[in-house]
Parts: structure tokens; sequence; C-alpha cells
């Protein structure tokens, strides 16, 4: 069976999954930082060490996410859009509709039934409506990324937050807080706020069920409940850690159809 | 002559001429400039080069010194002295840059630009009359506005013989005669007419030359990328336009063309996918915005950036010597007005682009700086992929403004681009008859 692999180089975090089939055996995660080609290549090595192999058993691998082309251990680069849809698509094969929402980007994709690209459109000019948005009201008021879910669990009341810059939602937090509102509600307001723009993103790609949800925001269960709730219709969401590892998963599964190929290929060479 | 010599001499002849006859120009208004001597100030959308040679005026076109600064690197240089002159961000980046020339004394990577004896400028762009204006002040000249009324309904093209026409014909040509008045009062010049046929046939050759260059791009492989070769022979059209150099120039690069055309010689790239751009080039980085499609194969075929920034030169109106008078107003008539239309409504060619160059895909690059040519872009886009089955990518920069330009965004969406091309392609392939 080949052994493939996928690594992520997003904004945010770099990710990275060794598959052996269709079977995850190895997968490392980290904060992607600055330094590309060291990270992507200690995710990698830290993903083949969890799958307990070696280098040279991987046949394939493919990079993606922003720092692909920093990536030196990979064979080949496909974008982030590419990787999604077939990692989505893997998970989900009714899947049409992919939306991602990482720490710096938002993307909304349309695929076909063989988990091709048709159409898509990317929030990546700004902040707004990105992991970016939640981490820096977070922030303002005092609380880590990783208690962003905790936060909008414990939220009774949603408040409005109107706008969703990145820059201005310091002075907007202060006025809700200033008026008592719970760090909770807040949070569950840009929760709202973001989920709206993520809507509307959708819209514009036409999108169609089934919808599947990706990215690093998605591993909040209520970060998923509320966009269900916005768009009006059931939602996927990978299980589990697998919601961030989806493009690093679809990279992998893209390295198994290049291998294939390259077989095919050698085989017809052989007989001609 | 041997096939390798003659090959030498003709491929790539267009590219090294038309930037012989950049430094040759700009060497000349330096001589100008240096030696106190004033030109007329024009804009690419309708120039009245034909009218202005008549007289001998040097002609500037600020646009294109704009577009140079940021070619050469420079121009946040020159937009960051007119933004602390009170200039927004958020302008036209060409009247900046050319702003900051204007009160640096024509200060500019390719010699000393004159200052303005007059300014001549069409409807075409709303943001020409605003910026006219500005030297207005700078410079106490007088300002020419030649207005050509435009499509009166998408689709609705008037021409000789209905009575709409031949009202806005009798417009312009009144203008001109008002123009024509103005030159002499500024230039001191009698006015002489065999003068004006000699240049509107020296136009002529141009105007037949680039419309034949354009159509030659259908062939395949293409002769020419529309978005770098292209943007060097609309510089000549422009600049040179009415001159017996421009007149040579566009003889040899039909020459070349054809040549090329005949011999199957194309661009450098490998040509896998036929593309068409939609708006203004990223000057900031020309070549590395070129790139991002060359390196998946794909080529620029065609461009409506060669149709509305060569002033609609391209339709290839031909004056009527005879009736020098009555054809330029006709023919500024038909070609402004399809520059417009170009920027407009380009939906309605492009469809036709789409069968007769074999395009596989449409590039929109609408530009933070210019809402003239932007405003619109994305409706556009809609109703075209409303009519046909065919892929667009809509990727935004600036042409002036290195600030607003992320080359990784735009790759993002570029290899997005190309890998649902080449989907597409290799499932066409799967399904076709073998």
């Amino acid at each position: 069976m080949s052994i493939t692999a996928g690594i992520d180089v997003g904004s945010t975090y770099t990710k990275a999954i060794v598959l052996e089939g269709d079977s995850v055996i190895g997968m490392a995660m980290k904060a992607t930082g600055f330094k590309l080609t060291e990270v992507s290549e200690a995710m990698f090595d830290a993903a083949i060490a969890d799958a307990g192999i070696s280098r040279e058993e991987v046949q394939y691998t493919i990079a993606t996410g922003y720092g692909r082309h920093q990536c030196k251990v990979k064979d080949l680069a496909v974008t982030d859009l590419t990787a999604a849809a077939r990692g989505a698509h893997f998970f989900f094969p009714a899947t049409r509709t992919v939306l991602d929402i990482g720490g710096q980007t938002m993307k909304a994709t349309k695929i076909d039934e063989s988990a091709r690209v048709k159409s898509f459109r990317l929030n990546d000019k700004c902040a707004a409506g990105t992991g970016a948005f939640l981490e820096k009201t977070a922030r303002y008021m005092g609380f880590t990324t990783e208690e962003i879910g905790g936060l909008m669990d414990t939220s009774k009341e949603h408040v409005t937050i109107s706008g969703v810059c990145a820059v201005f939602a310091e002075s907007e937090v202060i006025n809700h807080l200033s008026q008592g509102t719970s760090p909770a509600d807040i949070m569950q307001g840009s929760a709202d706020s973001l989920s709206a723009r993520s809507v509307q993103l959708l819209k514009r790609v036409k999108a169609e069920p089934e919808y599947t949800l990706i990215g690093g925001l998605l591993r909040w269960p209520r970060m998923v409940d509320t966009i269900a709730g916005q768009l009006d219709a059931e939602v996927n969401a990978p299980a589990g850690e697998m919601v961030q590892y989806t493009g690093a998963v679809g990279a992998a599964l893209l390295g198994r159809i290049r291998l294939n190929k390259l077989a095919e290929k050698d085989a017809v060479e052989q007989t001609a | 002559m041997t096939t390798t010599e003659q090959t030498d001499g003709i491929v790539g002849r267009g590219n090294r001429d038309g930037a012989a006859l950049f430094r040759d120009w700009f060497a000349e208004l330096n001589e100008v400039a240096e030696n106190g001597g004033r030109a007329a100030y024009v804009f690419v959308m309708g120039s009245l080069n034909e009218v202005l040679k008549t007289f001998d005026l040097p002609v500037v076109f600020p646009e294109i010194n704009s577009l140079q600064t940021a070619v050469r690197r420079v121009a946040h240089e020159y937009l960051d002295v007119a933004e602390d002159a009170g200039y927004s961000p958020d302008i036209c980046g060409y009247v900046k840059a050319d702003f900051a020339t204007q009160i640096q004394d024509g200060r500019h990577p390719m010699g000393r630009i004159p200052k303005p004896a007059l300014t001549v400028y069409t409807n075409a762009c709303n943001t020409y009359i605003k910026w006219a204006e500005i030297w207005e002040r700078l410079h106490k000249i007088p300002l020419f506005t030649l207005d050509v009324p435009g499509t009166r309904q998408g689709g609705l093209i008037t021409l000789g013989g209905d009575v709409d026409f031949e009202n806005d014909k009798r417009y312009v040509k009144a203008q001109l005669l008002e123009l024509i008045e103005l030159c002499k009062k500024v230039t001191g010049k009698p006015f002489d007419i065999d003068r004006l046929r000699e240049v509107m046939g020296f136009a002529n050759t141009m105007s037949r030359g680039w419309k034949r260059v354009l159509e030659l791009n259908a062939k395949t492989p293409s002769v020419f990328n529309a978005l770098t070769d292209g943007t060097i022979y609309l510089g000549v059209a422009n600049g040179m336009r009415g001159t017996p150099e421009g007149a040579k120039y566009f003889d040899d690069l039909v020459e070349e063309m054809e040549y090329k055309a005949a011999n199957g010689i194309g661009t450098l790239t490998d040509e896998k996918y036929r593309l068409v751009f939609v708006g203004v080039p990223c000057y900031p980085i020309f070549r590395r915005f070129n790139e991002l499609f060359t390196e998946w194969g794909g080529t620029f075929v065609n461009s409506t950036y060669l149709w509305f920034a060569s002033g609609g030169t391209n339709r290839g109106f031909e004056y009527d010597l005879a009736d020098p008078l009555d054809s330029l107003a006709e023919g500024l008539l038909i070609s402004v007005r399809d520059a417009m239309d170009s920027m407009f409504h380009q939906d309605r060619v492009l469809n036709e682009v789409i069968d007769d160059f074999g395009i596989d895909g449409v590039v929109y690059h609408p530009i933070k700086s210019c809402r003239t040519t932007s405003t619109g872009m994305a409706d556009s886009r809609r109703y075209l992929m409303s009519q046909r089955d065919i892929p667009t990518l809509f990727i935004e920069s600036d042409m002036m403004d290195r600030r607003v330009v992320s080359e990784a965004q735009l790759k993002n969406r570029s290899d997005a681009f190309f890998e649902g091309l080449a989907a597409r392609k290799a499932q066409a392939g799967a399904s076709a008859p073998s």
C-alpha cells in the first residue's frame, strides 16, 4: 500500500499528515512562525516519526498552503483550494461546497462530484472574517486563543458586534465591557459577525449542499453551529483535529493520485 | 540572406525598435525641457495628436510618464511626494506621480519632462478633467475638453448615415475647429490643412497596422504576448501617432507578426492556455505578474487594455484625406466611443474574442487607483459567466502603488485558476472521442 505525505504550510499553523492507503498513520502540527522552510521540514519529520517510518518510505509528498513554495521536502505544490477540496471530499464524498476559515484567510470553494474546483472566492485582503479577528478580540479581553471555544460555550446572550475589522474591534470590545457585557457574550457576538461574513462569501460562489466546513476556527464546535444556524442548513465538519488537517490530508491524497499516474505512465512506457 | 539572418533581424524587432523610439522620444522631451520649451499634454484615450502634430507641438502623455515610474520601481517616491502635499492614497496613482513630477521641475527617471503649453483631453476618463485642472492651477495654461458622445445604449453602435451619429459628428467637428483656433493662438502658427493630411496619413498607416497586429494574435501559437509585448506596441501607437517613425514602426511590426505567423513562431511561453486580460496592467511588478501566468503555460493573446488605452485605434479606422476635418471628427467619434465601450461594455466584445482567439480563460484585473476601468468589472465578469462556460479569474492589485500589490495573494489565486484549467483540459481530453 502506498505511503504519501501532505504538508499544509498555513499562515498560522503548519500541519503534516502521512497516509498509508486511506489511513492516517502520522500527523504533526505547530505554529508556522516565520521560518517556513524549517517548520515544514520539522513537521514532515515529526509526522513520519509519529507514523514510525523513515523518510525513504514516503513515496510522494505534496505541499500546500501559503508557504508551499518554501517547503523543500515536497515533490509537488498545489494550492490550498485544491487540497482542501480533495480533503473535504475524502471525509464527506457528497461535498459540493467547502468553507475554509483559517488564521488569515477565509475561502469558499464550489467543487464537483470528483472534488475538482469549479469556482472559488477568497477573503485575504484583511483580517476581517478570519481567525485573527477572533484572536484579537480574545486578547483584548485578556484571554488566549485556546480559551475562545470555552468562552463561546458559556455565552448566554449574544451581543451585536457591528463590524469585523480586527483593528477597530478593540474599541467595540471596550464599549461592550464598559456596559457590563460578559466576555463570553462578546466572544459569541464576534463569532456571529464572522459567521455572517462567511455566509456572504458562500453566497458569492452560489454555494450548494453538502457544505463542509474546515480550518482552524472550526475546531470549536460552537463555531460550526453558528455558521450552520446562519446558513440555515446542515453542515459537515471533519471530526476532532481532522478539521484542521483536512488540507494536509487532501494534499496526501493528491500525492497518491499522482503516484498512481506515474506508475501507469511507467507501465505504458515499459509495454511500449 | 540566410533564413537565420532573416529571423534574427525580424523576430523581436518590434520590442527593440519600440524601446529605442521611446528612448528617443524622452530624449527629445528632455531637450525641450532643458531649453525652456513647452509641450501639449494629452491622454491615451483620444490624444488628438493629429491636430497637435500639425502645429509641431511636442506631446507629453502624463499617463505614460507615470506608469514608467512604476515599471522603473520608483513610483512610491512620487506617490509619497503627492501624498505629503495632501493627495489621498485612494485616488489615481497616475495623477499623483504626475503631480510629483510637476512640482519637482519635471524630474523623471527617463529625463526631464517639459511644462505644458496647453492640455487637450477627452471625456473618456472622468479623472482627466480634474487632473488637467491641476495643471491649469500650477501653470496657468488653457485646457481643451473634447466632449465625445458615448454609446447611448449598450450594444447599440451608430455609424455614418444614422441621424444621431451625424449630429454627434457635427458636434465633434465643431469642437475640433475650436481646438485649431486654440493651437493657432498658443503656437502663433497658421493652420496648414495639407500638413494635417500628411499627419493623418501616417496615423492611418498606424491604425491599419495596429488592427492587423492584434488580428494576427488569433494564430496558434500566438505571435506576441498582449500583456508585455503588446504594451510596448501600445506605447508607440500612442506616443508616435501621426509621425513617419510611427508609421514605419507599424509597417515593420506587421511584417514581423506576419512572418512569425507564417513560420509558426510564438512567444517565449510554451503555450498551453490562451488567455485574455481585462483591465490595466500591474506595473509595479510588471514582469513578475506576467510570470504568474507564463509559469503555467498561460499566454495573454488579447487584452482590453490594448483597445481602450490606444483610444480605440485598434478598430483600424482610416481617415478620408480628401475631407480631413470631417473624417477626423468621424474617426474620433468612432474610436473614442469604442475606447469607452472597451472599459464599460467589454463583455460583448469578449464574447466574440473567446471564439475568435480560442480563449481558455479570462483574467479580470481591477485596480485600486483606477475607478474608471475597475468599476463594474465584477458585474461584467458575472454577466460573461452567465453567458459562457468559460473560467475566469478576478485578481486585484494596482497599476502604480506597490503598497496594495500582494504577490502571494495574486499567486494563490492564479495557481488555483490554473489548477482548475488543467483539470478542465484533462476532463475535456478524457471525454474527447478517440
